[in-house]
This record gives C-alpha cells, structure tokens and sequence, in this order.
C-alpha cells in the first residue's frame, strides 16, 4: 500500500495514442462533472436567466436568491433534520452491526450459515419492491409523518454494506488481544467494549460516513413517510422545488447551489477518507 | 470428584454465557432484518395472490386458487404501463452493464496513470456522486429546459427551429433521462481504481518485459487481473439501473414512454388515487425475480469470459 505511488507510470513513458486517449478521458471526466455544476451556479449568479441563457455570463453578480434562501426559505431547518435523521440512524445501524459482525466473524454458532445468508440477501431485495408493506408498516405502528418513522427505516436498511466492511476490518484484528483481555477477566460484553471496538474504530467510521452519505441523499423513503414541510429532509425538500418557485429561476438556482454545497463540502474536508473507504484502502486521497 | 463437577458446572455455565452473548449482539440485526426484509418480503408474496385495494385497506382477500393469478393477469394483460416499464428498466439494467461500467474502467484506468493534477481531476469527478440523485435529476431538468437550458441550446446550432421540450419527446426523452445519471460513474470508478492500484507491480513490469505497454497492457494484463470487482460493479450498476426511479419522478413523470418498474409500484400502491396494493405487489414479485435474474445473468456473463481468458480475477465483494 505505501508503494502505491510508484506504480503509477508517469504519463511521459507511454506511446503518443496511449497518452492521447488518456488526456480525451481526463477531459470527459471533467466535461461531464463540471459542466452541470459550473452551469448551476452560473445561473444563480444571473438576476434573470431567462434572459442570457446557457454560458453567457451574468452581467452583474445578483445575489438576492443566496439570501432569500436562508431568509424566506428556512433552509438550515432542513439542513437540521437531515442531519437529526441520517445522525441518528447510522448511529443506530452502525453500533448494531458492529456487534453482530463481531459474534458472526469471530464466534462459531448454530445457524451461522443462515445468518450469512440473510445478511447478504439484503443486498440484492429492491427496497423499492418493499414499499407498500414498509409504508403499511409505517402507518399501523402510527409513525407516519414523523421522524422515527425515516430514522426506523434508515437503521434497518443498508444492512449489507456496513456489514461487510465492518466484519472485513474485525478479519485483520489478530485474536490474541481477545485472549489476553478474557485471560484478564474480562467477559465477553467487555472484552468487544474495552479491546475489539476502539481498534476496529476506523471501519466502523468508513461504514458510517458511508451510511450518513446514503441516508443524508436518500430520497425514495422520505418522500414516502414525511408530508409536513416542517419535518422534510433536504432531498424531500427538492421535490417541492418545481412548483414552489414558479418563475423565480434565480431563487431555484440559488437554493440548489445551497442544497448540493453540504455534501459538497463535507467530501473536499474529508476526501481522503472518502477515497480511502471505496477504494479499499489502495488510493490514496 | 467434587472438582470435575465443579469444572463440569463452570464448562456449562461458560456455555451459556457464550450463547446467551451471541444471541444478544445478534438480535438487533436480526430484529432489523425481520422488520425491514423478511415480514415485507412474504407480505409482498402473500398478498399479491389477493384482492387488495382502496376499497378494502385493512383486509387483503385472497383470490382462491382458481384465481389465484388474477393481480398478475391484470398487470400483464391490462395495465398500460407495466411493458413498457418492464422494457425501460431491463434497458437501464443492461446499459449499466454495457455502458456505465467501461466509461467507469476506462476512466479508473485514465486516473491511474501519472499526469500533473491528476489528483484534482480525480476529486472533482466524484463530486457529482456525493449530490443526491434528487439534486441531479431537478439540475437536469433545468439543462433540459427548452427557453433557458443548454441542451436545447446546442440543438440550435443544428436545427434552428428546434423550440421543443426534449423530455417530452418519445425517443429522445428515453436518451436524456439515460444520460442524466449514467455518466456519473465517480464511486463505481474508484472501486475500480482501488483495484487497479492493487495489482502487484510485478505483474506490470512482467508485462512491460513482454513488450505490453499502455493501452495493450491494460487490456491484456489489468483487465483480467480485476475481473472479479467489474463483476461486482456489474451487479451493482445493473441493479441500480433496474431499480431507477428518483431521475423518472423528477424529470419525466412517466411520460413520453419513460416509466420504469419502481415508478409503477409507486404509482400503484401510493400516488394514484385508486390504489392497488395487491396489484402492487404482484408487481414488486416480479421486480425481485427479475433482480435475480440480472444478478445471475451478470455473474454468468463473467465467468464465461473469465474461463475463456484464464484470467485471475480479484476477490469480488
């Protein structure tokens, strides 16, 4: 892993056609994830887009839609919810699976096999196809419309990838520090607490930063449970946005530029770690 | 005497201690997965075999076994959408297979060579992934806009008179919704990448000895030696594909022929007004099967290629 960078070959070795295609491919990729971007925000800079469409530069910088988006549209409330639900159900899912991953990577058990399997089903049942008996399910425990009911749904979803990640991390923690620890006295409930949970720490991490980003983009569930405005998530928020801005595009531009800049953000602080996690730990960020 | 049953005792007692611990950690997942997966799934089975409606909420019905098919008969000889949602998600399925995943390789492979600022471009790429698809899909719909968006703007420079909204076109609709996700290929790409990183240097420098370079050897050495995460990001892009629906909501609502299976479930138990739930779920049964079979139709895809090839393949997920 710390070679990593030797192996790249400088692009200088390589023959013209092979550097060509590489240079076109680099390109694309920028085309592709800039230009939506740099449009976005283009025209939330624009008084009226309507009128100079497309790349043409606005002819004064206009920044009425940035500050009536956190005057009129209260959107820190949203970034709050988002952050209440996702927070609170990685918290939930993370800790859960963290501990069933240690009794089914380090302990042999009757049904262990089953276990396996059911978690790994998991990650081929469309959740779409579960709609109806989930949202059924919402209504007769009397949650919907309420933030329990996305937190409840967020904690029991997604169950496979914190799985394998965690239980891949708990694999390479060598097994004498769980002997030491039981030789010391420690039970079982505190030899996971006091030894195995702080090293496995930073799996645990990469499955919930994972987890926050999914639940944070999540759309599907929340547009399903939550109706009160008050109590949307930024994603449900969105598909408020067609109508509610009606001709007001520089408004609709600018709160969208607001709305993508968390995530944003939060992946240029932390893309090392980012980098790390979905790679497998071989890129470096 | 005393003290074999005195170890005997404590063996026990250690034993129970043991299971008593394995139940306790496993039971909130267990608990998670019986509630979001497994009660879901038979209700999803049982009740698409019943009369199900907004007439009757609180009461599936089962059809007796004479008609037991009854909801399916409906979906596949009545209901307007069901083929057509049928078609666009296995499109969407296959494109992810056939298109999404070389954009992703050729890029991964792009980003693995040494070129000044190679890190930028990387970061900046999976930029997009980071945004919800909900954010993406209303951004496209305004691209898509024919009075201020760029697309229809550089139709213009072709057909002049071109005043149309793109999305409600039937055809083109299809090719603007597809391109609205399908190129955004940052995470599957850095898996991708993570792989490729991870091939030993050796195997390179065999290759380059054999006068393999650039392009041949990614071909011819790379390729083969990740086998096993394309096959893993194949399933993935191919069941993402299949189970579309935040880029059908926000920019075409189903319409010019853009329906897709998980729009349709929707629709059916939600959004419509009459609401079919047993008809719903009759649908969600095949949205399941038919998920199954993409994944075993992918998975056989490569091994066939990889016995043809030999090639070694890394651990798939």
């Amino acid at each position: 892993m710390k070679h990593t960078n030797n192996k790249t070959k400088s692009v200088k070795s390589l023959s013209g056609g092979t550097r060509i295609f590489t240079y076109i491919c680099l390109a694309w990729a920028l085309i592709v994830s800039l230009v939506p971007i740099v449009w976005l925000v283009l025209s939330s800079l624009k008084k009226d887009p309507l009128a100079r469409p497309g790349f043409q530069l606005p002819e004064s910088i206009y920044l009425q839609g940035y500050i009536s988006t956190f005057r009129d549209l209260h959107v820190m409330r949203y970034f709050g919810n988002s952050m209440f639900i996702a927070g609170v159900s990685v918290l939930i899912s993370v800790v859960m699976i963290s501990m069933s991953a240690y009794v089914v990577a380090r302990m042999e058990f009757k049904g262990k096999k089953i276990v396996n399997i059911m978690l790994y089903s998991t990650m081929f049942i469309p959740a779409t196809a579960l709609t109806y008996p989930v949202y059924n399910l919402i209504n007769n425990l009397h949650l919907y419309d309420t933030r329990a009911a996305l937190i409840l749904i967020y904690s029991c979803s997604g169950i496979a990838v914190s799985f394998f990640v965690i239980k891949n991390y708990y694999d390479n923690i060598p097994r004498d520090l769980e002997e030491a620890a039981r030789i010391d006295g420690c039970g079982y409930v505190q030899t996971w607490v006091k030894v195995i949970f702080p090293i496995a720490r930073p799996g645990i991490m990469t499955a919930a930063v994972l987890a926050f980003l999914n639940n944070w983009n999540e759309y599907y569930w929340a547009s399903l449970v939550l109706i009160n405005r008050d109590k949307l998530t930024v994603p449900a928020l969105l598909s408020t946005f067609t109508t509610s801005f009606n001709t007001n595009y520089n408004g609709l531009f600018s709160a969208m530029v607001i709305i993508i800049l968390p995530p944003v953000l939060l992946y240029c602080i932390f893309s090392k770690f980012f980098i790390e996690a979905l790679s497998g730990g071989a890129v470096k960020g | 005497m005393t003290e074999v049953k005195e170890k005997k005792k404590n063996k026990s007692r250690l034993k129970r201690r043991r299971s008593g611990f394995i139940l306790l950690f496993l039971a909130p997942t267990m608990a998670a997965f019986c509630i979001f997966y497994l009660y879901p799934i038979i209700t999803v089975f049982v009740t698409s075999f019943c009369r199900w409606d907004y007439t009757n909420i609180t009461s599936p019905e089962f059809f007796g076994f004479s008609d037991m098919w009854n909801n399916y008969d409906y979906i596949f000889h009545t209901y307007p959408y069901f083929w057509e949602a049928l078609r666009n998600s296995s499109i969407w399925a296959l494109l992810g297979v056939i298109l999404q995943i070389p954009i992703a390789a050729v890029i991964a492979l792009a980003l693995s060579r040494k070129v000044r600022g190679i890190r930028i471009i990387r970061n900046i790429y999976i930029i997009p992934n980071m945004i919800s698809t909900a954010a993406m899909g209303i951004i496209f719909l305004q691209l898509y806009n024919p009075s201020y968006g760029i697309v229809n703007q550089v139709i213009r420079i072709f057909n002049k008179d071109f005043t149309d909204n793109i999305l409600l076109l039937k055809g083109p609709a299809f090719i603007a919704m597809t391109a609205a996700y399908i190129f955004f290929t940052g995470t599957t790409t850095l898996m991708i990448l993570g792989n490729i990183m991870a091939v030993p240097e050796e195997v390179r420098e065999a290759a380059m000895l054999d006068g393999a370079s650039g392009l041949r050897q990614d071909w011819y050495v790379t390729i083969p030696m990740i086998k096993g995460t394309l096959r893993t990001v194949s399933v993935l892009a191919a069941t993402s594909g299949f189970l579309l629906y935040n880029e059908v909501y926000f920019l075409t609502k189903g319409a010019a022929g853009t329906y897709s299976i998980s729009y349709v479930i929707r629709e059916l138990a939600i959004t419509s007004p009459r609401t079919q739930f047993g008809r719903a779920n009759s649908v969600a049964v095949i949205q399941i099967l038919a998920g199954m079979v993409i994944i075993v139709a992918v998975n056989l895809l490569y091994s066939v290629s990889l016995k043809k090839k030999e090639g070694r393949g890394g651990e798939a997920l």
